[in-house]
Formats: C-alpha cells, sequence, structure tokens
C-alpha cells in the first residue's frame, strides 16, 4: 500500500512484458498530483502506465498502490474496427461515466465512432477519460493516465483537451506522459523526465 | 405436415432466431465470430457422439461445445486456432458418421437441420432459455459495451468473472441449441449475418441490437413461409434468404453517407 497521501509508489521496479524492459525505476505520485512523464519513443513512458493499470509485468520490485484507488487509463491508440456500431453515447455508457458539458463533444455524442476523425475520437475519449467515476463524491483517490493525450489533435481540439485537463477536479491524480511541452504546461503538470525516475541498476 | 403440429417448431425457432441474433451481435463487437464456427461444430460432434453412445444428446453437446470454449479462450491464437478447432470438428463429425449406423442419422440432422421435427423436449428447452434470458439482455449489453474500451482501462467498469462466467455460458448454451435446432449452418447464418448487416447501418448498440433482432425474425418468417411454400428444407433456405438480405441491405448502404469517416 502506498503510503500517506501517495497513490501509487514503484520501488527499484523492473517493467515489461515478455521479459524487463524498462527499470529498475523508482516513482512516488501523491494524491492530486499533475504529473508529465516525459522522455523520447520507446523510452518506457507508456509501459510504465500499463506496470500501473496492470497491462504490463512487474518483474522486480515493487508497485504499490492506495486501498480502494480506481484507476483510468487512456491508451496511446485504441484503434476503432469497421464497421463499429457504437456511439459516442455509448462509449460514454460504457465507461459509465456522464460526459462533461463541452459544446465541442455534444456534436460528437450521436454519432458513429467509426465516423469520427482522428482528432475527434481522441477528444471524445479523452473526455470520457478525464470524467469523474460513478459514486466519486467522496471517493478518493482516483487516478487518471494519460498516454500521449496530445496525439492526433490540430490547435482548436487541443484547446478544448486543455480544458477538459485543466477542469479536473483537484482531488484526482494526473499521470500522464507526452512530448508536447506546450500542453503539458497549459494543463499544470510538471514534467519529469523518465530518465530521472531509473535507479542504479 | 399439418398446422397443428408447426406451432411448437415455430415457437421455438423464434425463440432461437431472437437468441441468436442477439448472440451474433455480442460475438461481432467482441471479434469473436470464429468462435462461433468452433463451437456450433463441436456442438454437432457432442451431439454425434451422444447418439452413437445412446446418451442424452443436450447435455453432451454443452458439455463438449463447453470445453472448446475454455480451451479457445487459454490461448491467444484466436481465429486461427479456432478455425482449426472447427476443422477438426468436421472431421470427427464425418469419422463417427463413417463409423456408427446411429452417429449418421445424427450427423445429417446437425448439418441439416429438423427444425420442423424439433423434439417437444428440445423446443421446449429453446423457449426456457429465451425466457431466461430476458433478465440477463441488459448485464449482456453492459459486458458487450465494457469489451469495446480495450486497450483503455477505467477500473471500476472491468466486468467481474461471475458476469464473464455467464456471458460465456450464455453463449454457449444459445449456440448448441441454436446448432440443434436449426443445424449447424442456419444457426451460424442466424449469428452472422443479421450482425454484420446491422453492424453496418445502425446508429448506435440498441439500434444495432433492435436492428439485428428485427431483420433476423423477418428473415426467419420469410423463410419459414418459403420452404413450407415450396416444400423446400428449412435451413438452406433461411441461409438464402439471408445471404439475399444481405446482398440487398448492402447494396442499399451505397446510398447514405452518414457512416463515411469524416476529414480530420
Amino acid at each position: 500500500m502506498a503510503s500517506g497521501s501517495e497513490v501509487v509508489a514503484l520501488e527499484r521496479a523492473s517493467l515489461g512484458v515478455a521479459r524487463a524492459l524498462v527499470g529498475p525505476l523508482s516513482l512516488r505520485v501523491s494524491a492530486g498530483a499533475r504529473l508529465a512523464i516525459t522522455g523520447p519513443n520507446g523510452s518506457g513512458k507508456s509501459l510504465l502506465l500499463k506496470a500501473i493499470a496492470g497491462q504490463a509485468t512487474l518483474f522486480s520490485g515493487r508497485l504499490r498502490c492506495a486501498p480502494g484507488l480506481t484507476l483510468m487509463l487512456l491508451a496511446q491508440e485504441s484503434a476503432r474496427r469497421e464497421p463499429w456500431p457504437l456511439s459516442g453515447h455509448d462509449w460514454f455508457a460504457a465507461m459509465e461515466v456522464v460526459p462533461p458539458a463541452l459544446p465541442r463533444l455534444a456534436a460528437l455524442l450521436p454519432r458513429r465512432l467509426d465516423t469520427l476523425s482522428g482528432g475527434q475520437w481522441q477528444l471524445l475519449r479523452l473526455a470520457a477519460a478525464l470524467s469523474p467515476p460513478p459514486g466519486a463524491e467522496g471517493r478518493v483517490p482516483h487516478l487518471v493516465m494519460l498516454d500521449e493525450p496530445a496525439n492526433h489533435l490540430d490547435h482548436a481540439v487541443k484547446e478544448a483537451a486543455v480544458e477538459l485537463m485543466t477542469a479536473l477536479d483537484p482531488g484526482v491524480t494526473l499521470l500522464m506522459t507526452g512530448h508536447d511541452s506546450g500542453m503539458i504546461e497549459a494543463c499544470g503538470a510538471t514534467a519529469l523526465p523518465l530518465e530521472a525516475c531509473l535507479d542504479a541498476a | 405436415m399439418p398446422p397443428d403440429l408447426l406451432w411448437l417448431p415455430l415457437l421455438a425457432g423464434t425463440g432461437m432466431t431472437l437468441l441468436l441474433a442477439l448472440a451474433g451481435v455480442g460475438l461481432f463487437l467482441k471479434g469473436s465470430a470464429w468462435q462461433a464456427l468452433a463451437l456450433s461444430q463441436w456442438a454437432a460432434v457432442g451431439g454425434v457422439a451422444a447418439s452413437a453412445l445412446t446418451w442424452p444428446v443436450l447435455p453432451l453437446a454443452l458439455g463438449v461445445s463447453g470445453g472448446m470454449m475454455w480451451l479457445l479462450r487459454l490461448q491467444r491464437q484466436g481465429e486461427h486456432a479456432a478455425l482449426a478447432s472447427f476443422l477438426a470438428g468436421l472431421a470427427l463429425v464425418t469419422l463417427l458418421a463413417a463409423n456408427a449406423p446411429q452417429a449418421s442419422l445424427a450427423a445429417a440432422r446437425w448439418a441439416e437441420g429438423q427444425l420442423y421435427f424439433v423434439a417437444p423436449a428440445d423446443a421446449w428447452a429453446v423457449v426456457g432459455l429465451t425466457l431466461f434470458s430476458l433478465p440477463l439482455l441488459r448485464p449482456l449489453k453492459r459486458i458487450w459495451l465494457r469489451s469495446q474500451l480495450l486497450p483503455n482501462l477505467a477500473s471500476w467498469a472491468v466486468p467481474g468473472l461471475p458476469m464473464r462466467l455467464a456471458e460465456a455460458v450464455w453463449l454457449v448454451a444459445v449456440i448448441v441449441m441454436g446448432a440443434m435446432v436449426f443445424g449447424v449452418p442456419a444457426a451460424l447464418s442466424t449469428l452472422l449475418f443479421p450482425a454484420w448487416i446491422s453492424a453496418l447501418r445502425a446508429r448506435h448498440l440498441q439500434h444495432c441490437l433492435l436492428h439485428a433482432v428485427l431483420l433476423a425474425l423477418v428473415a426467419f418468417m420469410l423463410a419459414w413461409w418459403l420452404s413450407l411454400w415450396l416444400d423446400q428444407p428449412f435451413a438452406p433456405v433461411l441461409i438464402v434468404t439471408h445471404v439475399a438480405a444481405g446482398i440487398t441491405l448492402w447494396a442499399l448502404r451505397s446510398v447514405p453517407s452518414s457512416t463515411r469517416r469524416s476529414t480530420p
């Protein structure tokens, strides 16, 4: 279990899928933090988020999560099948969250997901990921992990994305990866290079 | 056949059509259509083996098909394993039919379907499964929706083991009983065609489910009437009806532009 107000703590963790690919690394994420893991492609940023979400393997070291922690992971790529008979409303229903009141989003909700452009799809996924989970009132801690949320977003859609991210409840912890320093700054996150988390082998 | 003997097959066929259409949408959403191919064929293996051994047909068909589903879910080869399993099942049924006289009759029944001559016990089993499925529809829709989130993860929306188990048992029961009542090809046709066609046209999931059920029921009624009127076996008429409906609706689809992806 993570100590004090920490929601997640990794200690000398080696992460991978079939074999260890990254680490050992250590990271402590406090409740309400806004943290952006940065680093070159292939350095293991996505793997770190997947390991916390239980989608990658912890080969050594420790991963501790706060009791009752609810997790949201927005994957870097989420391929859409074609045909895919799901609407934007269906996506929010699948996540059991209520769509935020955002005009740009409202227009996407009745549309089929396989008719959205890449940017529209990313915005819809992001809005759903940032929506409070059911029964969130008083439910702490909640960790939102966004893997490269700026992907596929043009300037106008990026503004809407930043608006959603800055409106996130202060009690919610945000851990993201990315290269877009402008977006990281705009949503008030602290950049943390992944290499700064690496322990001496 | 006298009309008073037809109501039970009609009831069983209607119930089975409803269930197969719903299961088809679920399999389509999960990208598991290949699994249906394997499961229905292994239901036939169980059914034919039961006939050869003079054992009860339905329990053995359910057991064998359920075991195959478990095996398929253990490995990650997906459609390759399902296709290999289908071919193995086909070979086993042929071998059983070639070596046991009772099995030969049973194999023909599982291949061609015998809806008009469905045993009352089997027909009532279908009616029972249909009624049992009604309260399951909402949880099934939820589990199919949640399965669409991957590779994204919302920890509170991950289906629990009991839900996943219930869905798997329901799918096996529907596929096995569908193959038993309609025959393997017609059951597969009812599973696949309405779901495929509806996926192209539906505006959202609820619309897709309703569209698939409606389409499957219309095709069933049309095939029922045509096969009686023309004195033809029901299963091939049903498949031809599905194919004709598919081609017609596919052609009509070229008119609306609502499903075309917009430019970024």
